[in-house]
């Protein structure tokens, strides 16, 4: 609580300069009229804290008001997702949540909300496509070099990933379920042990983020077999559609949603912000540097992928689990 | 490299620099003393005010929230037995004790001048060895985490409370509490009877707080000391003496924290409750611990503030964030086009090592600051009881609820707080049982890592690829055994 009003004090600070300097003749109440929170159902220091953390510096100036950030981790993302399912459908609380959390949970076990029913997407911010790495000086030279090791002794490989159903686990699964191949895998806490696994030696092979492998690819302390999206990101590396691994494969977007409910005005309101923060310099220029993309996509056409990602997880799931 | 030393020593030097690193160092360490108040919050939250600073001035601003925060925590651990940390909980122990005895201000100049020597001898150590220490940390792996882990436990269990079995029993229940939840490697519920209140498992905060904190204030209430106060003076500063006998405990501890700080993932629980036994065993009079000994204090602090240094060093060489702090200072780094990784030292030496070297700076600028702020913090003591145990209990509940904003939390801090009163009049100690419930999930994850890892031949794993770990586990039992056999002769001896 004490955490909560000294964040909306400062947010009430900045915002009160900011309604100043608009103007002084906005006599009606209109949405927002007081900071908004946006919950990130994950921990401090990950990738969506960064994210939002750069949003939430540069956004005030297209809402004209604040936007706190609330960290609410547990419960691999039902904790944060469950209290806004909760909230009022007023647009004051928003989840900043991925695909995994977002539309396969619903599928491993019983949530206490529907995310289906209970939130629309306001716009996805970003996305980032995953690589396969081995270890600069790995035996396995390319994708199909790893795909044999894998056959030839099923479960001697061993992958390290960040955890069950999180975002190198599901295109793990992805790929031993395309290409028919076991691995052994093995969790970590995170992305950044998994990595540090893999360079250690304890695991043969990972994955990762562009922002996280780029300088160790560079360094040639890794070697990237695969990667995920329409386009080749490296030029002599396979995508997966190239290496025979099939469907939505390995994206983790980064998606703002709100109650379904909120009024209309409200949800064009906040995604007029964030395509306003599309021609934003500091806002493009912090994204980049922290090796992000800025690639919008708005609600109507990401609950199309949405609907997409609700069928392919279904089938994944139980691809897996049975 | 030494070329890059000096560039980045220069580079230091700047008034901007020490100034941002002021405010950094005193806001963190207002913000660690408030009960439920993290210093990754704060980090966090002022995060995107580094953004817009140079390298040299932001990052040291966000190294001066973390280190004040740290030694922040561990004021409301002395003064009103709150700790607000798993690391402050082994300072409590004494520091408390030491308050009640009118000597605040002496253990909060203990915990300042122990944390900010650990610190700083860890960061040196940590600037001149940081690519033999690389190496090291890669020796580690879930296997070599999971027979420390053990070990630490036991040697826990073995050396805290007056009765090793009492504390074994303590701890077991704390590993049980632990367990509440859902598993964190399959993704099982256990013991939540399908309240979802309980699928994220027991937050530490309530049981820190509950089991700490107000057992101390039922025992102020009980014992009826109405007009009195906590203790009538905030006491006398330290003395060169007092700290000249501390100085063996302190290095001792700096060293057994820089160690634990290689191990990716032990952090500052372990390090300090690890300084405290071994200050606890190597001391003439260890039944003086628990009771008020200024070393204990000393240990405590100077091991958890020594893990600091080796922590960035995979930040730094591999660009891998070994915990939630370290992530912070990574988005930092690469908003400020700072990419840590191996190329790092290559392209940017003199910056890294300008930053290193702010961190050293940032440690003697803290002595000033810290110093010069303990006689307001330990004035708190004096207020009446009947204002400040109000107060001490409004802090308790808010600082129980900020963390997650959930009411179900104050209920765990009502139900921490009965369950340390009788533990309290039943002589069991609870630290163990706290320590258990901190060491339990990661030792948990570690042995279902090295499970996984094995896929299933587990003693030909450990017999051919980690005779490291094995050592480990082997030796431990014979320590415990050893270390119980020489608290139960000092005991009755």
């Amino acid at each position: 609580m004490l955490n909560a009003s000294i964040r909306k004090t400062t947010s009430l600070l900045v915002a009160a300069g900011m309604a100043l300097g608009v103007s002084l003749g906005m006599a009606q109440a209109e949405y927002p009229e007081k900071p908004i929170t946006m919950v990130i159902p994950l921990g401090p220091g990950g990738s969506h804290d960064l994210n939002a953390r750069v949003i939430t510096s540069v956004i005030p100036a297209y809402i004209n008001q604040a936007m706190i950030v609330r960290l609410t981790p547990g419960a691999g993302g039902q904790k944060g997702t469950h209290e806004v399912a909760k909230a009022p459908a007023d647009g004051y609380t928003l989840l900043f949540s991925h695909n995994y959390i977002d539309m396969l949970q619903q599928h491993v076990e019983k949530l206490p909300y529907d995310p289906k029913k209970d939130f629309i997407p306001i716009a996805r911010i970003n996305f980032a496509p995953i690589a396969v790495v081995v270890r600069g000086d790995s035996p396995h030279k390319t994708f199909e070099d790893l795909i044999a090791a894998a056959k030839a002794k099923p479960g001697g490989v061993s992958m390290a990933h960040s955890g069950n159903w999180g975002a190198l686990f599901v295109p793990a699964a992805q790929m031993m379920k395309s290409r028919d191949v076991q691995f052994n895998l093995v969790p970590y806490k995170g992305g950044g042990p998994a990595m540090q696994a893999l360079l250690s030696g304890d695991a043969d092979v990972t994955m990762g983020f562009p922002a996280t492998i780029g300088s160790l690819l560079q360094s040639g302390k890794l070697r990237v077999l695969a990667s995920s999206g329409p386009k080749r990101i490296y030029d002599d590396v396979p995508t997966f559609t190239e290496a025979g691994v099939v469907g939505d494969i390995g994206f983790m977007h980064r998606v703002v949603l709100v109650r379904s409910g909120t009024p209309d005005a409200v949800v064009k309101k906040l995604q007029d912000a964030f395509t306003a923060l599309q021609g934003d310099k500091t806002y493009k220029n912090l994204l980049k540097r922290l090796g992000e993309n800025a690639d919008l996509m708005l609600g109507d056409e990401y609950q199309k992928m949405r609907d997409e990602q609700d069928v392919s997880y279904k089938a994944l799931v139980e691809a897996i689990t049975n | 490299m030494i070329d890059q030393f000096y560039q980045g020593f220069a580079m230091a030097l700047r008034v901007d620099t020490f100034v941002l690193m002021s405010l950094g160092l005193f806001g963190g360490m207002l913000v660690g003393a408030l009960p439920g108040f993290t210093t990754l919050m704060a980090m966090a939250i002022l995060l995107p005010v580094s953004f817009f600073l140079d390298p040299i001035v932001g990052i040291p601003f966000l190294l001066g929230i973390y280190k004040g925060g740290i030694f922040g925590g561990s004021i409301p651990a002395i003064l009103i037995s709150m700790p607000g940390t798993g690391a402050a909980v082994a300072t409590s122990r004494d520091g408390y004790k030491l308050t009640q005895k009118g000597k605040s201000r002496k253990a909060l100049d203990i915990a300042l001048f122990s944390s900010v020597l650990g610190d700083t001898a860890s960061d040196i150590f940590t600037i001149m060895m940081i690519f033999p220490i690389a190496f090291l940390v890669m020796l580690f792996g879930p296997p070599e985490l999971f027979a420390v882990l053990l070990m630490s436990l036991v040697i826990i269990a073995a050396t805290s409370g007056s009765s090793p079995l009492k504390s074994l029993v303590m701890m077991m229940l704390g590993l049980w509490l632990s367990f509440v939840g859902t598993d964190p490697l399959g993704g099982v519920e256990r013991f939540t009877f399908g309240l979802f209140d309980l699928k994220s498992g027991i937050p530490l905060l309530p049981m820190l707080i509950g089991v700490f904190a107000i057992p101390e204030l039922a025992a102020v209430v009980m014992r009826n000391e109405k007009a009195r106060q906590l203790s009538t003076l905030m006491g006398e500063r330290l003395s060169r003496l007092e700290f000249k006998r501390c100085f063996k405990t302190i290095c001792r501890s700096t060293v057994i924290g820089t160690s634990i700080g290689i191990v990716p993932g032990l952090g500052q629980v372990v390090a300090a409750m690890m300084g405290y036994s071994a200050a606890k065993n190597a001391s003439d009079n260890p039944e003086n611990f628990g009771e008020g000994e200024l070393e204990g204090v000393a240990a405590a602090e100077a091991a958890n503030n020594a893990v600091n240094g080796p922590t960035m060093v995979p930040l730094l060489t591999l660009g891998i964030p070994g915990d939630n702090v370290t992530a912070i200072l990574l988005g930092a780094f690469v908003a400020q086009g700072l990419r840590p990784g191996p190329q790092l030292f290559e392209e940017q030496g003199a910056t890294v090592f300008a930053i290193l070297i702010a961190m050293v700076f940032a440690n003697l600028l803290f002595v000033v600051i810290g110093y010069l702020s303990i006689p307001f913090f330990s004035r708190l003591v004096t207020i009446k009881v009947s204002i400040l145990i109000p107060l001490v209990m409004m802090f308790a509940f808010a600082g129980a609820f900020v963390f997650r904003s959930d009411s179900v939390d104050l209920l765990m801090l009502v139900g921490f707080g009965l369950f340390g009163i009788i533990a309290k009049y039943a002589r069991f100690d609870v630290m163990p049982m706290v320590m258990g419930f901190i060491l339990g999930p990661p030792l948990e994850y570690a042995f279902g890592q090295t499970v996984a890892m094995t896929s299933g031949d587990f003693v030909g794993f450990f017999l051919t690829e980690r005779i490291g770990a094995l050592m480990v586990l082997v030796a431990t039992p014979v320590i415990g055994y050893l270390l119980w056999k020489r608290m139960r002769s000092v005991d009755s001896g």
